[in-house]
């Protein structure tokens, strides 16, 4: 059999020419980085749930590896010019199904924060992140030429707030602050005037005594909690107490895997998702935590190095808007774990259990691929 | 193609620098756990996993001298619970579930807040020795009420009941003070310890040493199986625990039961017989008593109220503590102090004409006696003989004999506060008063200032049946190890060698003698036995007349401005081998009401204790009556 399409070359020199030309496109140590970090993700899960009745998480955990690997794959494909056009209606299906949630969502700890379709559920805020990154890129393309009216800004920017502020009524305050922290960090990188972020920033500060006022009291105990975490030892400090016990106990090279006392024995609250750092750090010491961040580091870096070769604006932006959410995840989690932030829920990428998470990042990351795919333009 | 602005890029450094700082500062933090103070995190989290729990130490027992058990252990099931999960919806389960009256339920709370303070995590003791079907109840619960334990635990018990219960003694709870004050030793906090008699005295000795068990628990307090347990914890798991010794005692449990039988009937009473050839002691009874099973755990706050109030004072041990005056049970001293002195002659005569008038008091004597040798007068109990006497030799060296023969100084025993009683002198009265010759009369027939113990008065007539030894009273004969093995061997200590001629005793002897065994005297049929020849002396003690309180509860036959009846003497007559004082609190006559008590103990000794122990030889041959009032019986 011979494999005719529409090439007139001989098929062995195709098949080479192709599968250099792919090899040399794909964005290897982008790939490499994502491979080695969500391993690190799968095997901690398996010490973290081994032998109780969470095991069937790690299975769970491995099927939505295998999906996002395939929405990799596919955002990788898509150009992503293509999601930059569709970038308002992305953020309309998010607001809508927000607004959804907000309405008849099923409640963790008091708030609402997921949906279901059959019996798959998942957290619309999740998908509203990537929703909010691509409308920045699409903004920043927009607004590439001359400085935009306040006539034509106004109405965008209230369209970025609405999602925001939907989760934030859920309530879930992590993924709010972190959402807009990463607009922030994506204003202060694209922005060519950076005077409007700085009367945002100011504008925020001065609604922060606001918003503790309409915060529910166990997200106040929890902070309070974070600034005094000896106060209440079987309360909200609690947690952070036992996460930075986990931590220190590891000393240098670790108890060993699956040899943590503190994961096994289950004096880590949820430590598969909200705390899976910890159970890294107690069972391969301060050597594992540092390849783990450093790794992190890396993948960081070496988007914002995708960006800065972009093709274009949109593909820039877009890159920043990754990186900046990947940042403050690791960032904010690892700092929580470590007991220099207060107890929210934000996942650490690719390790934290969870499939909505995880596919939000391997889109995410594979929409970094595509950008990098198209940095030359064939 | 690149569209990066410069301006794009020169952020882009500076977005890196704020990367490397950020992720910098958590490699600092990490630094700082892992590294430097990781060995302090490590041991908390050791500290989170690995629990420790005391594994109790069988409790000596303590054994009559045929190792009848008096105080043994049993298996009780005892409730813990661990407070960090004890809600106030446990709390009524366990309420509805055992049927808690609200005095139980209050210490279970009281409980649970002392240990709370403690640790949270740590299981305390909230109901000792339930009752079985309560701890089958519990069980059936166990998976609605995870956290309460009932664990299977030696208890302290008293087969005999309220038996010996002031030789034996109780225990309860420590307090809060008692287990801070026990630096070094190993205690869980509401542990018993010996409160009263043996059981206090001995604590030490019975008490042995705690084992230690060190185990694995989950963040839910769930234990661990063994091999994970094994895994993290290093070295020893088990340290097990040594038992106390056990004490062998000097009692004879049925000699014991036969005394308290005898004074069954009087309200407060106190029975001491010791054995005559060492000092050893074989039946205390103090009465009115208490249940030492009742004492150890189960008191109700309306019993220890009933037992407090009570006027008799049950806890205050009648043979040892409290002390009387001795009456004519006394009149020894008087007698031998003359002798010595050559104050008194065997035939002298001294008309009684029942009155006796000193500077302007006026002392009265039991009866009419008339004339009457030294001997008749013992016999008789005639007051105005010794009187006369007592004059003659002055209250001092009457107090010397007294001294001589453990009058005024602990026995030594050291058991439940061994009282000194009081033997008054001339400086006694001179601190406070002029001294007048009614002192010295009062003295020589034990009333008036002379206060004796029942111990320190059994001892004495020891002394002058077995020709002048005065022992140490001994309880405890030795100390055994669990496996039986003897630590201790205790002999009998003498506490001082008394030299008052034998004759002189011979002459007290025979008044005894004929006190009990001839007509007109005081003992005469109340005392005299057919079975055993019984010796000895009566005595009826005035006392100060003390007006009740208000609110006394009254108690049958209990008349505490009456006399108190003394018995002391020894049997067989002749070769004396057991002394026995006995003593009716406001009992009334001496003779009427001591003696038949003193005859029933010494005949049920002589015929259900003594006929089944073997006898030594040449101790079998048994005087017969009557043959008793001659010199030389002193072993």
């Amino acid at each position: 059999m011979s494999l005719r399409g529409g090439f007139d070359l001989p098929r062995a020199q195709v098949g080479v020419s192709r599968w250099r030309r792919f090899r040399a496109s794909v964005d290897w140590p982008l790939v490499l980085a994502v491979v080695a970090i969500s391993a690190i993700g799968l095997l901690n899960l398996y010490s973290a749930t081994q032998g109780t009745r969470h095991a069937g998480k790690f299975d769970q955990q491995v099927r939505w590896v295998f999906v996002g690997g395939a929405a990799f794959v596919i955002a990788t494909v898509i150009d992503y010019r293509a999601i930059v056009r569709l970038a308002w209606i992305a953020l309309g299906i998010s607001i809508s199904m927000l607004v959804v949630v907000d309405v008849v969502g099923h409640g963790a700890k008091g708030s609402e924060r997921w949906i279901y379709i059959g019996t798959v559920g998942g957290q619309p805020s999740e998908l509203a992140k990537l929703a909010v990154i691509v409308v920045l890129a699409r903004f920043m393309q927009d607004t590439a030429g001359a400085p935009p009216s306040w006539q034509s800004l106004v109405p965008r920017i209230v369209a970025l707030v609405i999602p925001v502020m939907l989760i934030a009524l859920q309530p879930d305050l992590g993924t709010a602050s972190l959402l807009t922290l990463v607009m922030l960090t994506v204003g202060f990188l694209a922005m060519r005037d950076l005077w409007p972020m700085v009367y945002t920033l100011f504008v925020m500060v001065l609604a922060v005594p606001i918003l503790w006022e309409t915060m529910h009291d166990y997200q106040k105990t929890r902070v309070l909690a974070f600034l005094e975490p000896g106060a209440d030892p079987t309360g909200s400090g609690w947690h952070t107490r036992q996460s930075i016990f986990a931590v220190g106990s590891g000393k240098i090279t670790g108890k060993g895997y699956t040899e943590g006392t503190q994961n096994q024995f289950d004096f880590l609250p949820e430590h598969w998702t909200d705390f899976p750092f910890s159970v890294w750090a107690e069972e391969w010491g301060f050597l594992g935590s540092f390849v783990l961040i450093a790794l992190f580091g890396f993948l960081i870096v070496w988007i914002l190095n995708v960006a800065v070769n972009a093709r274009d604006r949109a593909g820039a932006v877009l890159c920043i808007g990754v990186a900046a959410m990947t940042f403050w995840h690791v960032l904010v989690n690892v700092a929580m774990v470590l007991g220099m932030a207060p107890v929210v829920g934000v996942t650490l990428p690719f390790v934290s259990y969870g499939g909505s998470s995880l596919l939000t990042f391997f889109l995410a990351m594979g929409m970094v691929a595509s950008v990098s795919l198209r940095k030359h333009g064939y | 193609m690149n569209v990066a602005s410069p301006e794009l890029t020169r952020r882009m450094r500076w977005v890196v620098l704020v990367l490397l700082f950020a992720f910098g500062g958590l490699v600092v933090r990490l630094w700082q756990l892992q590294v430097l103070r990781g060995d302090r995190y490590y041991h908390e989290t050791v500290e989170n996993v690995v629990h420790e729990r005391n594994l109790p130490s069988i409790r000596g027992r303590i054994l009559d001298r045929n190792l009848v058990p008096l105080a043994d252990n049993r298996p009780a099931f005892n409730l813990y619970a661990t407070p960090r999960s004890f809600t106030p919806l446990v709390a009524a389960e366990l309420r509805r579930l055992l049927g808690l009256s609200d005095e139980e339920m209050e210490k279970v709370t009281a409980r649970i807040s002392a240990g709370r303070k403690r640790s949270s995590r740590q299981a305390v003791l909230v109901l000792e020795d339930m009752a079985r079907e309560r701890a089958a109840r519990i069980e059936q619960e166990r998976f609605r009420l995870p956290d309460l334990e009932v664990r299977h635990e030696p208890y302290r018990d008293y087969p005999q009941g309220a038996l010996a219960a002031h030789v034996v003694g109780y225990m309860s709870q420590m307090t809060p003070a008692e287990v801070d004050d026990q630096d070094g030793a190993v205690v869980d906090p509401d542990e018993l310890v010996g409160r009263y008699g043996l059981e206090s005295m001995w604590e030490n000795y019975l008490r042995g040493k705690k084992g230690k068990e060190r185990y694995a628990v989950d963040a839910r307090g769930q234990r661990l199986d063994e091999a994970t347990a094994a895994g993290l914890i290093r070295g020893d798991r088990i340290t097990e625990p040594v038992a106390g010794y056990s004490l062998v005692l000097t009692l004879d449990a049925e000699l014991q039961k036969l005394a308290e039988k005898a004074v069954s009937s009087f309200p407060a009473a106190a029975v001491a017989v010791v054995e005559v050839k060492s000092g050893r002691v074989l039946a205390l009874v103090s009465k009115p008593s208490f249940d030492p099973r009742v004492m150890t755990g189960h008191l109700t706050r309306a019993e220890a109220k009933f037992l407090n109030d009570d006027p008799r004072k049950p806890f205050i041990d009648k043979t040892l503590r409290a002390h009387y005056p001795p009456g004519s049970t006394y009149k020894f001293v008087t007698t031998l102090a003359a002798l010595e002195d050559g104050l008194a002659l065997e035939d002298e005569e001294v008309a009684c004409v029942g009155r006796y008038e000193r500077s302007g008091t006026t002392f009265d004597c039991t009866a009419h006696h008339g004339k009457l040798d030294l001997v008749s007068a013992i016999q008789h109990s005639c007051n105005i003989y010794f009187w006369t006497l007592a004059e003659r030799i002055g209250i001092d060296r009457m107090a010397d004999v007294a001294k001589e023969y453990g009058f005024g100084s602990r026995t030594g025993v050291g058991l439940n506060g061994d009282s000194p009683g009081r033997v008054p002198t001339r400086s006694f009265y001179e601190k406070f008063t002029r001294f007048k010759i009614g002192y010295t009369i009062n003295s020589a027939t034990g009333q008036g200032d002379v206060e004796v113990t029942v111990m320190q008065l059994v001892m004495a007539y020891v002394a002058l049946a077995n020709g002048g030894t005065l022992f140490v009273p001994q309880v405890v004969d030795r100390v055994v190890r669990a496996d039986g093995g003897t630590v201790i061997q205790y002999k009998p200590e003498v506490k001082q060698r008394i030299d008052t001629p034998p004759e002189m005793v011979d002459l007290w002897k025979r008044g005894m003698w004929k006190a009990v065994n001839e007509p007109g005297g005081t003992g005469w049929e109340h005392a005299t036995s057919a079975i055993v020849p019984i010796t000895g002396k009566t005595g009826t003690a005035q006392v100060k007349a003390k007006r009740a309180k208000k609110d006394e509860p009254q108690i049958r036959g209990w008349h505490p401005g009456s006399d108190h009846a003394w018995f002391a003497g020894w049997a067989p007559a002749d070769v004396p081998e057991v002394a026995i004082v006995v003593l009716i609190e406001h009992g009334g006559s001496g003779g009427k009401v001591a003696g038949p008590v003193a005859k029933a103990i010494l005949e049920g000794w002589w015929t259900k204790v003594r006929a089944v122990s073997t006898p030594e030889p040449g101790e079998a041959s048994a005087a017969s009556p009557g043959a008793g009032s001659s010199s030389g019986a002193t072993p």
